[in-house]
This record gives structure tokens, sequence and C-alpha cells, in this order.
């Protein structure tokens, strides 16, 4: 037992003791040295410049410290050599990192040219700071390198272009990407409802306000006049998404269509979606909502509404509208007809 | 589960592009490697290692190209892109009809301009590499005319004004052949993918 802690504590003394001067825990070192200098700098007060000064020399130290540690140490996965990876990572952490907001964009896209930079650089400048010039077969090597690096730093562009793409547009995510020859999602993300939903609830409140409650004959003048009625719906839609634009309102088309039913209406209401869609003719969400002449003393019951008229004085609208909104392909006006 | 929420918060992912561009880059870099093996005589690596570097070049410019152009163009194009990267085909909007013109005259462009770079790519590599071939030796006017006349009267070469004696430099063909060979292969088997619908698209 004695004898396995004595093995183990000997191993980890050897990892820790650099065996020359000129070794990689060496640079570990300095690079703890100057983190710790740079906290010391801070506590003291010294100037930001001290601060930032030491803390670079030690993030660059890191970087070439855990570089030199892998390379040395053969740590290489599938034969890939990730020394320079692992480097330019911490570089462009330590770069990037500070930045806030969107720093991850920047870094991941400057990662593979500063990969290529760890790479490049020990092999054209020498110690002492003078140009080196490698041989053909190295100078090959780096220009392959350095397209390579350059091809992985587009992927990594383009990565952030759709999701740029996905943030104009949030109702893109809600539909399938099977058939895509580009892009690829990992199965099981919940998958956001379209803006499509808020654009119904918004015309659902304002459907609410004009008609609930209101005396039937009116709300059926209001309905004769269905053309204007649409428009003034868009109209509240845009002053309502107005305050959180974004470029795909104007993708979003609202459309209402009153059918009767029996003594009153059903009301059709759709948001449908002119953009780009992964089946032929898009597609359009649709929220039905009842609107029914109730008596005066039982507004917010419907059951009645089967009483004879004549019984009652002044009959009230009530319109109930149902919560969900199936999603339906194609175009409801090819449905329903053109208004 | 905290690897689920960051798959959701990776979004959607160019994960297909990057497998196909890659299979499409090693058919592209093998057939171009064939041809400048062939016309200018290279040994196997040097003529491998041209082409994968003149490809991925091509290819990473090519990149920046479109996420340039992509960011400038009207949001109605934009709109058609998206929708083609996203869900492989086109909706109906104001571009609906111009669309296929413009896509066809886009792949001519892409050709040239791919044609342009391997070139000017290929004569900067050699010059790196420290191989360029000394510019040939200015032919005095005489003489060139003379030569001209000379295969004329053989019935050999047509010789062009401005191609010099040689005709065009064995280079500028071999590097037309090359990026002529790869863009039909990778014509063809894009033809063959949206045909047969492999891999599920």
């Amino acid at each position: 037992m004695v004898g396995f802690f004595r093995q183990i504590l000997t191993n980890l003394g050897n990892l820790l003791r650099p065996p020359r001067y000129f070794a990689w825990q060496t640079v570990i070192y300095m690079s703890l040295f100057s983190w710790l200098m740079s906290m010391l700098a801070r506590a003291v007060f010294a100037t930001p410049f001290t601060v930032g000064l030491l803390a670079t020399i030690s993030w660059i130290c890191l970087a070439i410290g855990v570089g030199w540690a892998l390379e040395t140490n053969k740590i290489r996965p599938f034969g890939i050599s990730i020394a320079p990876w692992v480097s330019g990572a911490i570089l462009c952490l330590f770069l990037f990192g500070s930045w806030g907001g969107r720093w991850l964009q920047p870094a991941l896209v400057a990662w593979p040219l500063m990969s290529f930079a760890m790479v490049a650089i020990p092999t054209l400048v020498s110690w002492d700071l003078s140009r080196k010039s490698p041989s053909a077969v190295v100078r090959q090597q780096l220009a392959l390198l350095f397209c390579l690096s350059l091809l992985f730093s587009s992927w990594f562009q383009f990565y952030f272009r759709i999701q740029s793409w996905v943030r104009d547009y949030p109702s893109l995510v809600a539909d399938s990407v099977d058939n895509s020859a580009f892009v690829y999602r990992i199965p099981g993300q919940a998958i956001a409802l379209p803006a499509g939903v808020n654009h119904l609830t918004v015309a659902e409140a304002m459907l609410q306000e004009q008609v609930n409650g209101k005396p039937w004959p009116s709300v059926e003048r209001w309905l004769l006049n269905e053309e204007g009625q649409r428009q003034a719906l868009q109209r509240q839609i845009q002053a309502e998404m107005g305050q959180h634009p974004s470029l795909e309102d104007a993708l979003w088309r609202l459309d209402l269509q009153p059918l009767t039913n029996g003594l009153g209406y059903t009301l059709k209401l759709w948001a449908i979606w002119t953009g780009p869609a992964a089946t032929q003719g898009g597609y359009y969400l649709e929220k039905t909502c009842q609107l029914m002449p109730v008596n005066q003393n039982v507004i917010t019951q419907t059951e009645d509404t089967g009483a004879p008229p004549g019984y009652t004085t002044t009959q009230w609208a009530s319109l109930t509208c149902n919560l969900e909104t199936p999603r339906q392909a194609g175009n409801p006006r090819a449905v329903y007809g053109s208004s | 589960m905290p690897i689920t929420n960051l798959l959701s918060e990776l979004g959607i992912m160019p994960l297909r592009a990057i497998v196909f561009q890659s299979l499409l880059l090693m058919v592209a870099i093998v057939l171009e490697a064939m041809v400048l093996r062939q016309q200018l005589r290279l040994g196997y690596r040097p003529s491998m290692q041209y082409a994968a570097t003149l490809n991925l070049l091509a290819t990473s410019l090519g990149w920046m190209a479109f996420l340039a152009i992509e960011a400038m163009l009207p949001l109605s194009l934009r709109s058609q892109i998206i929708s083609y990267v996203l869900f492989n085909r086109f909706y109906a909007n104001s571009w609906r009809e111009m669309l296929p013109v413009a896509v066809v005259l886009a792949a001519i462009a892409a050709f040239f301009a791919t044609y342009w770079i391997k070139l000017q790519g290929l004569t900067w590599l050699l010059k790196l590499l420290g191989q360029a071939p000394a510019e040939a030796p200015p032919i005095p006017l005489e003489k060139d005319r003379s030569q001209i006349y000379d295969r004329a009267r053989r019935g050999q070469i047509a010789a062009l004004p401005g191609m010099g004696p040689q005709g065009p430099s064995p280079r500028a063909l071999a590097v037309l052949q090359a990026n002529a060979a790869s863009f039909t292969a990778i014509l063809a088997v894009l033809l063959v993918v949206n045909q047969v619908g492999v891999l599920g698209w």
C-alpha cells in the first residue's frame, strides 16, 4: 500500500519536475507565476496595463506550454496532432473571451487560422526572431494546411450565417429540414412554435374586444364589412408587432372568413405563411372561433343559444375561440374560395 | 440534461454540407491530380498536393464570396437562398421565374472564377515552392516570326497572335482541363443525387 502511494508520488514528481530547463513544465510554471503576479498586481492596485501585460504573458505561456506538453507526450487521438488546435483554442479564448456578448462567433471563426499560426510560426520564425526559410516540402505542407484552415473557418462562418437567418426568420425553425442538402438538425430538440401563433392570439384579443358582449345586430353589421375588418385586423397586427419588429413579419398574412353555422357564425382566423417552407404551397395556421347570439341574462352560457327567438328581448354576441391552432398545408383560399 | 440543452443550443448545423463537400472535394482532387499529372508530367505526390491545395483554396474563397454576396442581396432573393439551403427548394415569390437562369449564370461564373483562382493559385504555389520555371526567354521577333512561318508552312499549329510561339501555356491548358473535369464530375454527382435521392433527400 505504502509502496503504491510512493510510486504515485514519484510519478507525480517526475511529471511536475522539468527534466531540464528547456521543457514544457517550465513554460507552465512561467504561466502560473505570471498569473499569480497579475493577481498580486491587481491586489496592490497596479496600473491596468501592468495587470493586462502579466495576464497576457500568462495566457500565451499557457497556450505554448499545453501545446508543448501534448506534443512531447505524443497525445495524438486518431494519429492527428491536436497540439496546435488546443493551443489555438486557448489563445482564441483569451483573445475573444473578454469581448463579452457574442464573442463565440469571432473566436470559432478565428480558431482554425490561429491553429495554423501556431503551426506556421515555429517553422517560419526562429528563436531569435529572424526569418527562417523552411524547405519546399514544409512550405507545401504549410500552404495546404493554410487552405484547409481557411475552409474550416468558412464552415464555421456558414454555421453562424444560418444562425443569423434563424434569428431573422424564427418561424423557419418550426419547419422540417429533412429535405435539405446542407443542414441537419440533431433530433430531439424542442421546436419552437411559429410566430404566426402570436399573430393569431393578437387577432383573437382584438376580436374579443370588438364583438364579444356587443348587441347581436351590430355584430352582424360588423361582419358585413368583412373586407374592412380584415384590413383593420392586419393593420392592428402590424402595429402590435412593430414593438419587436422582425424581418419575417412581412411574410405572415392574416386572413379571416366567417361561415354561417346555425344561428351564429364560425369565424376562421388564418395566419398564412408566404415565406420559405418545406412543402409545396406553404402552410397556414388556423384558429376556429364560434360567434353565437345569446340571451341577455345568460351571456356567459352558450347552451341556451338553441332557445327559440322571440322569447328573448335582446340578443348579445358571444365569442369563444379554440385554444389550438392546427397547422394545415397549402393555402386556405384554395379550400374556402377567394374572398 | 445538460447535453441535450447543449445540442438544442446548437440548433441547425450545416453537417450535411460539410460531409457532402468533403466527398465532392475528394472526387475533384483525385480527378484534377490525374489530369495535372498527365498534362504537366508531374510525379504522383506533387500532383496530388497541387490539386488539393488549389481545390481547397478555390473552395474557401468561394465560401467567402458566397457569404459576402449573400449579405448584400435584396431580402426577397436572400429568402430564396435560405429556402434552398434549408428546404432544398425555391418558394413562390417575385424571383421565382428568374431563378433557373440566375442559377445557370451563377454556375458559369463560378466555373470561370474557379479557373482563374486555380491558375493564379498554381502560379503562386510554384513560386512559393521555388519551382517557377524561368520565364520563357524572349525570342527575337525575327526568329519568332520565321518560326511561325516555318511551322505554318509545315501546317502544324495555327499560331494565334498574343499566344506566344508555343500557343497557350501548357499550365493554363492543364488547369482548364482539370477544372472542366472536376466540374463535370461534381455536376454529374449532384444530378444523380437529386434524381435518385440518395441519403434520404
